[in-house]
């Protein structure tokens, strides 16, 4: 979704950024954005990531980025739950990103 | 009930709006546990998370699921999945697993927004319903479910689970339908959402 989703807006991104957050995205407001995710799970310097959500994207930036995270920890947890597999066609999609961003380690058979 | 008290930011209705009917889901009965039994689901798995004693009135399957899914979701395996189902039951397994992950969400969000997290609901008095989908077929997954291995339908085995995941699912991310516009925008764009999903993935350790 995310590299389909930046082809479909003409932009560019680093996906190399998902996994190492001292790599910019190359997307507005990304590494903001990155951060962010990061202040949360670490449950570290929240306030300031916050805010520097907020300055960079806005207060609906903000909303949307808190909104984001809150349904992907629900669905990191259905999908490790229920054990569902990843298809093939997606498999086949991402593999060279899967092999550049170290993806593979995680479960997805 | 109160929700996202004091946001630093406006937070749209749709979003508490969702949280409400929630926190009413997860008071009442369900397919296959109380509503009792439901909200000692959500604060074992809270309690994992931020701190706490887990309930005790639970099987101590269920605990320990709710306390692994809770806290480390990319730690779930499937012999604990297998050993919990064994213990109550598929439909009741497929049941936890989404008041969990939807009691996960509510918190995160306000988490993330920096506002307390919400006091559970007073469980309302009920048996379950035992609504559980007969043509759910086992397949690749863990569990049975409808209409093949997705995450949409991952929970379809308990079609009221499977329908307040996708209740949550929109006001906080996208619908089902919305998901198919590449160049969605509101807050964020597509891409910038996109990078959000990616790295919270990332960082619960989890594939999809």
């Amino acid at each position: 979704m995310l590299r389909a989703s930046v082809e479909a807006s003409g932009g560019h991104l680093d996906a190399r950024a998902i996994t190492n957050p001292s790599i910019d995205p190359g997307i507005a407001g990304g590494r903001a954005l990155v951060a962010f995710v990061d202040a949360f799970s670490a449950r570290q310097e929240l306030d300031l990531r916050r805010n520097e959500v907020q300055s960079a994207l806005g207060p609906a930036g903000l909303v949307d980025a808190a909104g984001v995270i809150a349904n992907f920890e629900m669905m990191n947890r259905v999908a490790e739950g229920t054990g569902i597999p990843v298809g093939k066609g997606s498999l086949a999609r991402t593999e060279s990103w899967r092999a550049a961003l170290g993806l593979d380690v995680f479960r997805h058979q | 009930m109160a929700f996202l008290e004091h946001p630093p930011v406006p937070v749209r209705p749709d979003i508490a709006a969702a949280f409400e009917r929630e926190w009413a889901r997860l008071a009442g009965p369900g397919s296959s546990w109380t509503g009792s039994e439901r909200v000692d689901m959500a604060a074992a798995a809270r309690s994992s998370r931020e701190g706490g004693a887990p309930s005790e009135r639970l099987p101590d399957a269920a605990i320990a699921v709710a306390v692994r899914l809770g806290a480390e979701p990319g730690t779930m395996n499937r012999q604990e999945a297998d050993r919990a189902s064994a213990a109550v039951g598929v439909g009741r397994y497929v049941e936890l697993v989404g008041v969990v992950a939807r009691t996960a969400a509510v918190d995160a969000f306000h988490v993330a927004l920096g506002v307390p997290l919400p006091e559970f609901p007073e469980p309302v008095a009920g048996s379950a319903t035992a609504r559980l989908e007969a043509a759910a077929t086992t397949g690749p997954a863990w569990v049975p479910m409808v209409g093949g291995s997705s995450i949409v339908n991952a929970l379809s085995l308990m079609p009221d689970e499977a329908a307040a995941q996708e209740d949550l699912h929109g006001p906080l991310y996208l619908t089902y339908d919305q998901m198919e516009d590449l160049t969605f925008r509101r807050g964020l764009h597509r891409a910038q959402m996109e990078l959000v999903a990616a790295r919270t993935s990332a960082l619960n350790e989890c594939f999809y």
